[in-house]
């Protein structure tokens, strides 16, 4: 029996969802399991972050005042992200991309061994896990640096790279969620406007960004995460047999999916023409909501596809090419 | 109670739907989406519910037929909403059949439909579970534990556990037969379903009496046992049946 649809069907939903799902599921749990177990025991001063610049809540002002606090905080908060998303176009224009991929590493690092140091000591204090400083210095630090090799380089196991981008979604959601309450919902919906606004609108900082990508066929040096779409067997072709694929984007060279086929050689004479067209298929969006800690902006694999028309009376073969996309 | 017991208590309301998740359903992934769908269209069913009830709870009377009444609308409901879910599956399979075509694969297969089924129903299920069970669980976590007058021979929450894991078998698997019975047309599968959840509503009834618990539960699990029986009999005649002309109807 043939396999039916249903066993393919919907497979790229998933694929976005289940990641997004065990993000938030976690997140739930890490901040019920380290909430203080009572209200009043919260820390006396409220940590000032960069989203709480303009206006510190405090339990005791008015509705009124804490909206106009909370709308004051995310949009400073706003600004200063869509500052900094316009300062990587800018560099990444002028090709400064090796700043760029150090810094993105450095800022991995960074929010792995700071943030997630605080609530890794947070959860050994709440459960009192008896383990000394050099050992939970030393897993930290592992913990740190596969992430980062995981994230930024080749030759690691895509799932060890999928649950570093989601660690990093749990991390920074909770350290969000720190936040005092109002200026936390007001924030999370100004992010998503921003979001919106940033990706789609003609003027905004990430759609230049992956058009700048797109253009220089390049990919961006930002965190991704990848779904790993699936094969599409598309044979379009009128003519020869040879199929066609899609190029599955992953960086610096280790190529996990299939080569991309070019023609290479025409053993005819006279012009026959195959014309190779890119198309990209699908674009990948991964965007969980609170993950808006990083300044670094992010876009999504373009999954190109190469569909190659056949002249009937020709005879060509293609040569199958590694094709490594270059970070 | 202890976490390890809330654990225990989680598991024993949803283990069986967790293997049945793990083993069947997470395999294919529009599975997946169908039981989300449908845990989210029970719910949205409970949310309705309440909202008419709204005005009469909290239902300050002694004498067992208010809550009769409250139990029978809400079943009538959710079995009127089953037609709906009919109907739009319907839909789906036309859309999922002319797909199909599209990409020349075979079209849906009788053993598909009834996995397609059979997520809608274990969707039903642990939305049952989850609202019945593991609501009253989260809050509850500390040293002691509960126990109830009326049944005070087991803590409360195994008691909810029990009586939720009853339901999700008979959720899970009613769905089955009323898929079946609609698109077959046999009357008798067609009323098994509404009958047997208000029968099993009907029963949880038993457990208002003092020491009620020690019949009811009983009689609840051969409801449910009913209905698996009944689901695993219809499956066999049907995919025998069907064995000769390759599985597809």
């Amino acid at each position: 029996m043939e396999s039916s649809i249903l066993e393919s069907i919907g497979v790229d939903i998933i694929g976005v969802m289940s990641p997004v799902s065990i993000c938030m599921l976690l997140v739930v749990f890490l901040v019920y399991s380290l909430s203080p177990s009572s209200p009043f025991s919260s820390s006396s001063t409220p940590l000032r972050t960069a989203a709480n610049l303009v206006y510190l809540e405090t339990p005791s002002d008015s509705a009124a005042q804490k909206l106009e606090g909370a709308l004051l905080n995310a949009l400073v908060f706003v600004i200063l992200i869509a500052l900094v998303t316009f300062l990587l176009v800018v560099l990444y224009y002028y090709n400064f991309t090796n700043f760029l991929k150090n810094y993105m590493r450095f800022s991995a690092f960074f929010v792995l061994a700071t943030m997630g140091g605080s609530i890794f000591l947070s959860i050994i204090q709440q459960f009192s896990i008896p383990i000394d400083s050099i050992t939970c210095f030393l897993l930290l630090f592992n913990f740190t640096v596969v992430g980062v090799l995981s994230v930024f380089s080749g030759g690691i196991p895509i799932l060890f790279r999928q649950a570093y981008m989601v660690s990093l979604g749990i991390i920074v959601a909770a350290w969000f969620a720190k936040l005092p309450e109002w200026t936390t919902w007001v924030l999370l919906v100004a992010l998503a406007v921003y979001d919106l606004v940033a990706v789609l609108a003609p003027g905004g900082p990430l759609k230049l960004l992956v058009e700048l990508a797109s253009n220089r066929d390049d990919e961006l040096p930002a965190l991704v995460y990848e779904a790993r779409p699936t094969v599409l067997g598309n044979t379009e072709n009128r003519g020869s047999s040879l199929g066609v694929l899609v190029g599955g984007v992953s960086d610096s060279g280790s190529v996990e999916l299939q080569a991309v086929q070019r023609d290479n050689l025409n053993q005819t004479e006279g012009g026959n023409r195959s014309d190779s067209e890119y198309t990209a298929v699908e674009v990948l969006r991964f965007r969980d909501e609170d993950e808006s800690g990083r300044d670094e902006g992010e876009s999504s694999p373009l999954v190109g596809y190469s569909r190659e028309k056949y002249s009937p009376s020709s005879e060509i073969v293609g040569i199958f090419n590694d094709c490594s996309c270059c970070i | 109670m202890t976490v390890a017991a809330g654990i225990g208590y989680a598991l024993l309301a949803l283990g069986p739907s967790l293997s049945l998740f793990v083993s069947v359903i997470s395999k294919k992934p529009f599975l997946i989406l169908t039981v989300l769908s449908s845990t989210l269209l029970w719910l949205t069913s409970l949310i309705v519910l309440s909202a008419l009830w709204r005005g009469f709870l909290p239902l300050k009377s002694t004498s067992w037929w208010p809550y009769g009444l409250l139990i029978f609308t809400s079943v009538a409901f959710q079995e009127g909403l089953r037609v709906f879910v009919w109907k739009g599956y319907m839909r789906l399979e036309d859309i999922l059949n002319t797909f199909a075509d599209k990409v020349s694969k075979p079209r849906l297969y009788l053993t598909d439909k009834m996995q397609i089924a059979l997520a809608g129903g274990l969707g039903h299920g642990v939305a049952h579970a989850v609202f019945f069970c593991l609501s009253l669980l989260t809050p509850a976590f500390g040293p002691a534990t509960f126990f109830v007058d009326r049944c005070s021979q087991i803590p409360f929450f195994l008691v909810s556990a029990i009586i939720a894991l009853a339901f999700v078998t008979i959720h899970t698997f009613s769905m089955v037969i009323a898929f079946s019975g609609y698109a077959e047309g046999n009357k008798v599968d067609q009323f098994f379903v509404p009958v047997v959840h208000l029968v099993a509503g009907m029963v949880t009834l038993i457990n208002f009496a003092s020491g009620g618990c020690v019949i009811g539960i009983p009689l609840l699990y051969f409801i449910a046992i009913l209905t698996l029986i009944h689901c695993g009999r219809m499956v066999w005649r049907r995919l025998i049946g069907n064995g000769r002309t390759q599985g597809n109807l």
